[in-house]
């Protein structure tokens, strides 16, 4: 359901429209990656290490390079000065840090023959002592994974936003809890792959899953001491991202070093397990949240103290980790907030952010947490949370103006749908003996990079063929959350035409203009106001065109129905395919061509944010643990719903992963080692587990946003996963201090609380 | 992954198929460097990209006609040939009416895409799983070897000295409680073996078969128990089971008599509750009787380990299984 603040006069914008690449993917016909095969293209495999640290002591390729069949076969001194992440070589030379790190790569002609190859290459290495838990990595005389980083911390930042100790002094009470998240896995449903064309020299081409060519081009021509332009990035369609291709990774390195010495092109794809190896996603997470509050039910301050399992490397990762303690701010009039994260190296995979940036974790705890100080004031949650929310108008404490925001609508909204005044400590067990639960959560999100990034632009470009036929070019991709439909609605409603008529051409560097990418849920509001600021500059000349003919001012026409009509005389018009065609065949002989760009107009952060509350009522059985997502109502502020199908899609596919992560999703590890690196061990729900949705988009109209909408990426997942977290804590009557709330942890909470129930109060810990 | 060069044969009667596995076994050795049998190939082509199985040649009985009937017994028992589909007996009405144990335990297995190319032959002799192994061999190379990869140790229980991988299989628990038999053929000649009898609580030499050895038959004798199975997985749909229950009971009500309680995935081999079943059948299927009865299986899961879950946990969804399937029979007709 579409809640609307004010309607405006729109033509294709909030029509429920299916996404224009749909019958191409449901047919076969979408092209990925690995369905590139350029003449004489090679197999690229990768050696990776083996043990979790060691020193490579002899690393001998001569029998693999001898091999018939095999092209090229590289090592570290062949990626001498790349640099996958800051301290991440691409190939590592001398002392490998995690099972999986690349030792060495060859092309040859078919995979049979490189994966011969790679047998054939003799490795031994020296053993070194190893740490593969925070806990190991951080007593004091443990192993040290990186010699730069003494004591096996890589970075300690905190952010603090007002006076802390001053808010913590002066509240009634103060709430602590332990929290931890497990290391996930993003599980796209297309692999890492990469092709690689580097047989000129002062032309590099790159086809791979990417949310952004810009940034895959400036990492390669930094690489490759090339200028910008040199390196063509195409990404096709793209199998899912959720945070996980935001960076150039070793093994696209691997491809271009390698086509690079074969003089051939060469195509590197992860296989099962290795996919595992190669992803780059959330550790383990460990945080102390603490929560400053007064009788009355007012929030003061949050303290978060984070401690994040980076990997064998890990650097990124703090950095990243500002969103992660702002996004806290965004939802609560708070006097202060602090957010401290320790990164802290060990003897796994590197780690980074995952689906729902690491927020799913934060939310969960602080959901929970929320849950438990309500109920030991003997407030109604939601009441409590409407107390503290923040309204339209709200200026926030790093700066931030919140021109739009429906977050206490949204409240209201699941309260009042989900019948919350009914049930919630009023759920009684069912028949069969399992427990009730009804949670809330609430979350907010930023649209738009800025901040992370110097500049947050996005450029367009829109054509307007002689037939009326419209082609949008874009470097935003599309990784599955349909933004190329988003960006042809966006230009079909300017320009008066439909969707279907317009044609979306992405993410070719060479030929579309500079886009930061699918990040921080720029998309809508980046890049659709670029499309829209494009199809406002087409649409400008083709009226030009019409008002001469139709002999009027440009200010009275309007571009609707794939017409142009006089505004005050509808019967004088003329169709938009024979305005674009007088325009080439005109004197002028113009064809017509868009140009726009956006940046944010603010000097920080971004302009615009999502709000969001969502109601989850589950049901616990005590004697096996499982949990049973009944139902989850969603509201979500979008701004506006440029398609509401798609917007629903997305809220569909995020409340699945929250589940997911909240409650099945967990790479086990063992000894420096996953061990369900497949989709048969990884217990990645299916579709039988997905719970009934019911959907409300309040639309509030940004004045930022394109026709005001911000955005749907990433706001409902933060959101569901508070919600889900709370609804099993209420059902359990207790502090679930871990996510995966796997089915065994859920049984033993139960059992643990069954036995003592939770009645603790302010300063009371959970236990891990 | 690649699967490793092999050849594959494909004999046209079961008297061919036995004799190319003499002549392929002949000289002794391990069955699995020689020659693996392939029926559906769900389990073997899967093992054979991990590099398990590395034959020189597969012997696919898709040909044999012998193992591809259904023969009705005159007392209304099934003689169910091997290489009989997992889908076609899942459809086939008979066991359906006949044997619901059976039918729960054909539609739990895997997914309807696996079902379709599966077969009975299969899923009984389905190798044993651990996830200490079950990756690639480069996963592999990443830890010390087991005794799945010929090495004298075993990473779930450092100290033992045999492979403590699980049966994972479906139908063997509801075999097992149906009191069905197994033809088993060699060139040399045939023997039946009760199921009960077949398997052996060793991951690496889980079932009693030899290297020239084929399972041709899977009898069902015909009942009037009452019998079901369950199975519990973390994942509704496709997924292996944490544990699984097969039983069968005669008798009306709380009345129980010539009770079988089978539990599988376990272990390396489904476990028959042998107290449990003396108590139900002393005392009836009454709740309290139930309770008496899961106190006294403890004894008999033998060491329940950490492979694919928490040792209490699968101990508590085993005992979950028993009370449930033990209710749920009580309120059979």
């Amino acid at each position: 359901m579409v809640v609307k603040r004010a309607d405006i006069d729109l033509s294709v914008i909030g029509q429920r429209r299916p996404r224009l690449d749909g019958p191409e993917k449901v047919s076969g016909r979408a092209q990925f990656t690995a369905d590139i095969n350029l003449p004489g293209m090679l197999v690229g495999k990768i050696l990776r290490s083996r043990h979790k640290h060691a020193r490579i002591t002899k690393l001998d390729t001569s029998k693999a390079e001898a091999l018939p069949g095999v092209r090229a076969v590289i090592t570290a001194p062949d990626a001498k000065g790349i640099w996958a992440t800051q301290n991440e070589p691409a190939i590592c030379g001398e002392v490998t840090r995690y099972i999986g790190e690349e030792l060495a790569a060859v092309a040859a002609i078919d995979e049979a023959t490189a994966v011969r190859a790679l047998e054939l290459i003799d490795v031994e290495y020296e053993i070194l002592p190893s740490v593969t838990t925070i806990r190991e990595a951080l007593k004091p005389d443990a192993p040290q994974v990186d010699p730069g980083a003494p004591g096996n911390i890589v970075s300690d930042n905190t952010d603090t936003y007002g006076d802390v100790e001053d808010a913590f002094a002066k509240a009634d009470l103060v709430f602590e809890d332990k929290f931890v998240s497990r290391p996930t896995h993003n599980l796209f449903a297309e692999f890492h792959a990469c092709v690689a064309d580097f047989t000129r020299p002062d032309k590099l081409e790159i086809w791979t899953p990417t949310q952004s060519s810009y940034l895959f081009q400036h990492s390669f021509a930094r690489a490759f001491k090339l200028s910008v332009n040199q390196v063509r990035i195409v990404h096709l369609h793209t199998g899912g991202a959720f945070s996980g291709r935001g960076s150039v990774r070793p093994h696209h390195y691997i491809a271009a070093l390698l086509s690079r010495k074969a003089r051939r092109p060469v195509k590197v794809a992860a296989s099962g397990d290795e996919e595992f190896l190669v992803c780059r996603t959330l550790g383990d997470n460990q945080y102390v949240l603490r929560t400053a509050v007064d009788r009355d039910g007012r929030v003061r301050a949050i303290d978060v103290n984070a401690t994040l399992d980076g990997g064998g490397q890990g650097h990124a990762l703090g950095y990243f980790g500002w969103m992660v303690g702002l996004c806290m701010t965004w939802i609560m009039d708070l006097d202060a907030i602090r957010f401290r994260r320790q990164v802290v190296l060990t003897n796994q995979r590197p780690n980074y952010l995952g689906h729902g940036g690491m927020m799913i974790g934060t939310n969960a705890g602080l959901m929970q947490q929320l849950l438990r100080i309500a109920k030991y004031l003997g407030r109604d949650p939601i009441d409590m949370l409407l107390q503290n929310a923040i309204e339209e108008g709200h200026h926030g404490m790093s700066g931030e103006h919140f021109a739009s925001c429906g977050l206490k609508e949204c409240i209201e909204t699941v309260r009042d749908a989900s019948g919350w005044n009914d049930k919630y400590g009023k759920l009684t067990p069912t028949p069969d003996g399992k427990l009730r639960g009804i949670g809330v959560g609430i979350g907010s999100m930023a649209a738009g990079a800025r901040g992370a990034f110097k500049h947050d632009t996005s450029a367009a470009m829109v054509k307007v063929g002689e037939d009326g036929l419209v082609t949008v070019f874009t470097g935003i991709p599309d990784m599955g959350q349909g933004t190329h439909t988003t960006m042809a609605i966006i230009a079909a409603e300017v320009l008066g035409i439909k969707a279907t008529d317009i044609h979306v051409v992405a993410g070719d560097t060479d030929i579309t203009p500079v886009d930061v990418g699918a990040f921080a849920q720029r998309g809508t509001i980046m890049t659709g106001n670029a499309v829209k600021n494009a199809a406002q500059d087409a649409r400008d000349q083709l009226a030009t065109n019409a008002a001469a003919a139709l002999e009027v001012d440009v200010e009275q026409l309007v571009f609707r129905n794939g017409e142009i009509f006089v505004k005050d005389n509808p019967e004088q018009r003329l169709p938009f395919s024979k305005v674009s065609f007088g325009s080439l065949h005109s004197k002028e002989g113009r064809f017509v061509m868009g140009r726009g760009f956006y940046t944010t107009p603010v000097d920080y952060g971004t302009a615009a944010w999502s709000f969001g509350a969502q109601v989850a009522e589950v049901e616990v059985d005590p004697e096996t643990g499982d949990v049973d997502l009944v139902k989850v109502w969603v509201a979500h502020d979008c701004g506006r719903a440029i398609n509401p199908l798609a917007v629903e899609g997305q809220i569909d596919g995020q409340v699945f992963s929250a589940m997911s992560q909240v409650l099945f999703e967990e790479c086990v590890t063992d000894d420096g080692q996953y061990l369900n690196p497949s989709r048969l061990e990884y217990k990645m729900p299916r579709a039988y587990e997905m719970p009934e949705v019911e959907y409300f988009l309040i639309e509030t109209n940004d004045p930022y946003g394109p026709f005001g909408a911000k955005e749907v990426g990433e706001g409902p997942i933060v959101v569901a996963g508070g919600a889900i977290a709370a609804a099993v804590s209420d059902a359990l009557g207790g502090f679930l201090p871990e996510i995966p709330m796997t089915s065994y942890k859920v049984w033993r909470e139960c059992t643990r609380l069954s036995k003592s129930p939770d009645r603790s109060g302010p300063e009371a810990q959970s236990e891990l | 992954m690649l699967l490793p060069e092999h050849t594959l044969l494909k004999p046209v009667s079961l008297d061919q198929c036995l004799i190319m596995l003499r002549d392929l076994t002949a000289g002794g050795g391990e069955r699995l460097e020689k020659a693996q049998l392939i029926a559906g190939g769900t389990d073997v082509i899967f093992n054979m990209r991990l590099k398990f199985f590395q034959p020189e040649h597969l012997v696919s009985v898709r040909r044999v006609p012998e193992l591809q009937r259904i023969e009705e017994l005159d007392d209304g028992g099934l003689r169910i040939g091997a290489a009989c589909r997992l889908v076609d007996l899942a459809d086939d009405p008979r066991i359906q009416s006949r044997f619901p144990a059976f039918k729960q335990a054909l539609d739990a297995v895997a997914s309807a895409q696996v079902r379709n190319m599966g077969t009975l032959g299969g899923n009984v002799c389905l190798e044993t799983r651990c996830w200490f192994t079950n990756n690639s061999e480069e996963w592999r190379q990443g830890r010390q070897g087991c005794f799945k990869t010929d090495c004298e140790h075993c990473h779930v229980i450092p100290s033992s000295t045999h492979c403590h991988a699980i049966n994972n299989a479906d139908t063997p628990p509801a075999l097992m409680a149906l009191d069905a038999m197994l033809t088993v053929q060699s060139a040399r000649g045939s023997r039946e073996v009760p199921i009960a009898e077949f398997y052996r609580p060793d991951g690496m030499d889980h079932m009693d078969l030899q290297p020239d050895e084929l399972l041709t038959h899977i009898t069902v004798p015909a009942t009037r128990d009452r019998n079901l199975f369950m199975k519990y997985t973390p994942r509704k749909g496709m997924d292996f089971s944490l544990g699984a229950i097969a039983v069968r009971c005669g008798g009306q009500g709380e009345r129980a008599e010539n009770i079988r309680i089978v539990l599988g995935s376990i272990s390396s081999a489904p476990i028959v509750l042998v107290e449990p079943a003396r108590v139900i059948e002393a005392d009836g299927l009454g709740d309290a009787s139930i309770e008496q009865a899961i106190e006294q299986m403890r004894d008999e899961l033998g060491e329940v380990t950490n492979l694919y879950g928490r040792a209490t946990y699968k101990k508590q969804i085993a005992k979950t299984l028993v009370r449930r399937a033990l209710v749920k029979i009580r309120e059979r007709v």
